[in-house]
C-alpha cells in the first residue's frame, strides 16, 4: 500500500495546504493505486502507516523552504535538518520529521518516505488558501500523485 | 527557605499550545506567581454563523486535533437537541465506542509521551527509546490502536467524518467490529504492562493536595463519557447536579488580567475538570478492571492530588477498552444499519455536553426555521482547569519555598502540574521549517 498523507490545521490558513490537497485528490476521484489521509494536525498518528507493509508514503505539508510563496520541493528527510521550534513533541505541534526519527529509533521499518513541502503564504487564523496557493493545488496534486505512483 | 527565585518559563514545553510561568519572589516574599495564558482568542462561535445544520460539526471539529471526536459529539447533541432529533440505541452505542477510542488515543499520548519523561527523569520522550525502548515501542502500538480504533468508526480518528445529526452515516460491518474486538483483546497484556509501567514510575508522582471542587459529567446509567448531568463534588464527598442546560450557572466565566483565556469558578474558588474530576465523580461506574486498575496504582475518590491525572488516565484507558468490548458485543448482537442525517422537527436553542480528554465540554447553538446556525458558543475543559491551576501555584509555591527547593527544582515541579492537567490551550500551526543540508 502507499499512503499520500496531508497534514496542517484547517484554520490557519495556508499551513492547511496538505489537508486541501488531499481533499482535492479525493473529490476528484485521483486516489488510485494509493491511499490518500488526512491527518490534520495529528502528526503522531503517521506511525500507523508505517511498517512493512507500506510501500511508500508521501506527506503534503506547508514547510518554510526559503521558496516564492506557492513553490514547492519535493525531499527525503535525510536531506534537511528540521530548524522548527517545537513546544514540545505532541499531537498539536508534532514534526513528521520527529516523529519520523521516533519510529525510526524505536526500531519501525520505514518505507521510502518523501514529503512535499510547500512554501506557504500566510499561516494565520482562518480558513481558506492564499491565492497564490489555491490556485496551484491541481499543480500540487499532479505532482504529489506522479511522485507517489512513480516509486 | 528558599529566598529569592525568578522563574520565566515562556512556551512551557510538552503541553499542547502555549502557557508561561512566571513565579518572582525576592527576599522570601513572593511577588509574582502566576500561570499564563497569553494566546489570541479564536473565535470560532463566529465561523458556525450562517452555516447548515449537517456542517457545524464540521467546522467545530476543526477546534482541536486531539479533541475532534469530542468537539464532534459535543456539536452534534447541541444540533439534535435545537433541531428535534432523536438518535437510535444503535448510534449512540457507536458514539460511545468513538467518545472511547478518542479517550485512550489521547490519554496514552499523554502519559507516554508527554508525562512519563518527567516521571523517568528525561527531557523528552526521545532519551527513552535507548533506556526504556520496549515502553516506547508499546506506547506506539498502543497509538496506532487507538488511531484504528477511532478511524473504524469515525471515518477516521482526527476529524471524524461518519457522524451526523440524527445518528452515524457509514457504519462498520459485522467483521470489522470483530476484528476490533480481537485488536482490542490483543491489546490487554499492553495494558497490564503499562498498569506495571505507570506503578513503577509513581513513586515519582509529587505529593501534593489541594482539595478543590470536581466537576464532570455523571450519569446513573454508565460513566458518564458520551451523556449525563453535570456533577460537582466537593472534598468532603458532597455531590450536586445540575441540568446540562444550566451550565453558564456551573461554569461562570470570568476574565483576569494574566489570562487571554476565561476562567470559571462554581462553589468554590476554582474547580478541576478532566480525569481525576470523572474518577472523583464516577468512581462506582468503572468497569471491574478499572476500580482494579485504580487499586493498583494507589488512586482512590476522592482524590485531590492535581498530578495523579494522568494516573485517573491510565484507569480510564482500561476502562474504556473493556467497556468498548461490551458495546461491541452488543453491537454485534443486534448487528447495525445505516442512520443517515436526520431531518429537524423544530427549531431554537439546543445545548449539550460530552466529556473530553481533558474534562467537559459544553456547545450550545440556535437554529432558524431553515436549520441554519444563528450563533453559538463554546466553553471548552481546559479553559475551565486554567483558575484551577493558578490556584494550586498559589499553595504550592510557598510550599516549594518552605521546603527549600531550588529553582529548577520549582520550575520542575510548576511545570509537570501544568503537564498534569494536560491541558490543551489550543490548536497551533503545523508547518514545517527545515533547511537543506545536502
Amino acid at each position: 500500500m502507499r499512503y499520500l498523507i496531508g497534514l496542517g490545521n484547517y484554520l490557519a490558513g495556508d499551513d492547511a495546504v496538505g489537508v486541501h490537497v488531499v481533499e482535492h485528490i479525493v473529490a476528484n476521484g485521483l486516489d488510485r493505486g494509493f491511499t490518500a489521509v488526512e491527518l490534520a494536525t495529528n502528526a503522531l498518528n503517521l506511525v500507523s502507516y508505517l511498517g512493512p507493509e507500506t510501500e511508500a508514503v508521501l506527506v503534503v505539508d506547508a514547510a518554510y523552504l526559503g521558496l516564492e510563496p506557492g513553490d514547492y520541493r519535493v525531499f527525503a528527510p535525510d536531506e534537511v535538518e528540521t530548524q522548527k521550534e517545537l513546544a514540545g513533541f505532541s499531537t498539536h505541534e508534532g514534526d513528521p520529521l520527529k516523529v519520523l526519527e521516533l519510529a525510526r529509533s524505536a526500531g519501525y521499518t520505514i518505507p521510502p518516505f518523501a514529503v512535499m513541502g510547500i512554501q506557504p503564504l500566510a499561516v494565520e487564523h482562518g480558513t481558506g488558501l492564499s491565492a497564490c496557493v489555491g490556485d496551484r493545488l491541481p499543480s500540487y496534486a499532479a505532482a504529489a500523485i506522479e511522485h507517489l505512483t512513480g516509486l | 527557605m528558599t529566598s529569592t527565585v525568578h522563574i520565566d518559563v515562556h512556551h512551557l514545553t510538552r503541553v499542547e499550545g502555549h502557557g508561561n510561568i512566571i513565579v518572582n519572589v525576592t527576599d522570601g516574599a513572593i511577588e509574582k506567581c502566576e500561570w499564563q495564558v497569553p494566546e489570541a482568542p479564536r473565535f470560532f462561535e463566529s465561523m458556525v454563523r450562517g452555516r447548515h445544520y449537517s456542517e457545524v460539526a464540521r467546522i467545530t471539529s476543526r477546534i482541536c486535533g486531539i479533541c475532534a471526536v469530542g468537539h464532534t459529539l459535543a456539536s452534534v447533541k447541541a444540533t439534535e437537541d435545537a433541531l428535534g432529533i432523536e438518535i437510535s440505541e444503535q448510534s449512540r452505542k457507536l458514539r460511545e465506542l468513538l467518545k472511547h477510542a478518542e479517550n485512550a488515543d489521547s490519554h496514552v499520548l499523554h502519559a507516554y509521551i508527554l508525562v512519563a519523561p518527567d516521571l523517568a527523569g528525561a527531557p523528552s520522550v526521545f532519551p527513552l527509546v535507548e533506556t526504556m525502548p520496549e515502553v516506547v515501542a508499546r506506547a506506539l502500538r498502543l497509538k496506532r490502536l487507538c488511531h484504528e480504533w477511532g478511524s473504524l468508526i469515525g471515518g477516521r480518528t482526527t476529524h471524524p467524518t461518519t457522524v451526523v445529526p440524527g445518528g452515524i452515516a457509514e457504519v462498520p460491518t459485522n467483521k470489522e467490529l470483530a476484528e476490533l474486538k480481537q485488536k482490542l483483546v490483543a491489546a490487554v497484556p499492553d495494558l497490564e504492562a503499562t498498569l506495571e509501567t505507570v506503578a513503577a514510575l509513581a513513586p515519582n508522582i509529587p505529593a501534593f493536595d489541594r482539595p478543590t471542587e470536581y466537576i464532570g459529567l455523571s450519569s446513573d446509567e454508565d460513566y458518564g463519557l458520551y451523556d449525563g448531568q453535570i456533577q460537582s463534588v466537593l472534598p468532603d464527598g458532597t455531590k450536586q447536579r445540575y441540568p446540562v442546560a444550566d451550565y453558564r450557572l456551573v461554569t461562570n466565566e470570568f476574565v483576569v488580567p494574566q489570562s487571554t483565556a476565561k476562567y470559571t469558578k462554581n462553589k468554590l474558588d476554582s474547580y478541576a475538570a478532566g480525569a481525576l474530576a470523572r474518577f472523583n465523580n464516577n468512581y462506582d461506574m468503572l468497569v471491574p478492571q478499572a476500580k482494579q486498575a485504580a487499586e493498583m496504582l494507589g488512586l482512590q475518590p476522592i482524590c485531590t492530588n492535581p498530578y495523579m491525572n494522568t494516573v485517573a488516565q491510565v484507569v480510564e484507558v482500561v476502562h474504556s477498552v473493556y467497556d468498548s468490548l461490551r458495546l461491541i458485543d452488543e453491537l454485534l448482537e443486534t448487528g447495525v444499519k445505516l442512520e443517515p442525517l436526520a431531518q429537524p422537527t423544530k427549531h431554537g436553542r439546543g445545548i449539550q455536553s460530552v466529556e473530553v480528554p481533558r474534562g467537559i465540554l459544553f456547545h450550545e447553538y440556535d437554529y432558524d426555521a431553515a436549520g441554519t446556525c444563528q450563533g453559538g458558543n463554546c466553553i471548552i475543559p481546559t479553559n475551565q482547569n486554567h483558575n484551577n491551576i493558578q490556584h494550586d501555584f498559589d499553595v504550592l509555591v510557598p510550599q516549594l519555598l518552605a521546603a527549600d527547593k531550588g529553582e529548577k527544582e520549582m520550575e520542575l515541579a510548576l511545570e509537570m502540574l501544568v503537564r498534569a492537567y494536560d491541558p490543551c490551550i489550543s490548536c497551533s500551526t503545523h508547518h514545517l521549517d527545515v533547511t537543506f543540508v545536502r
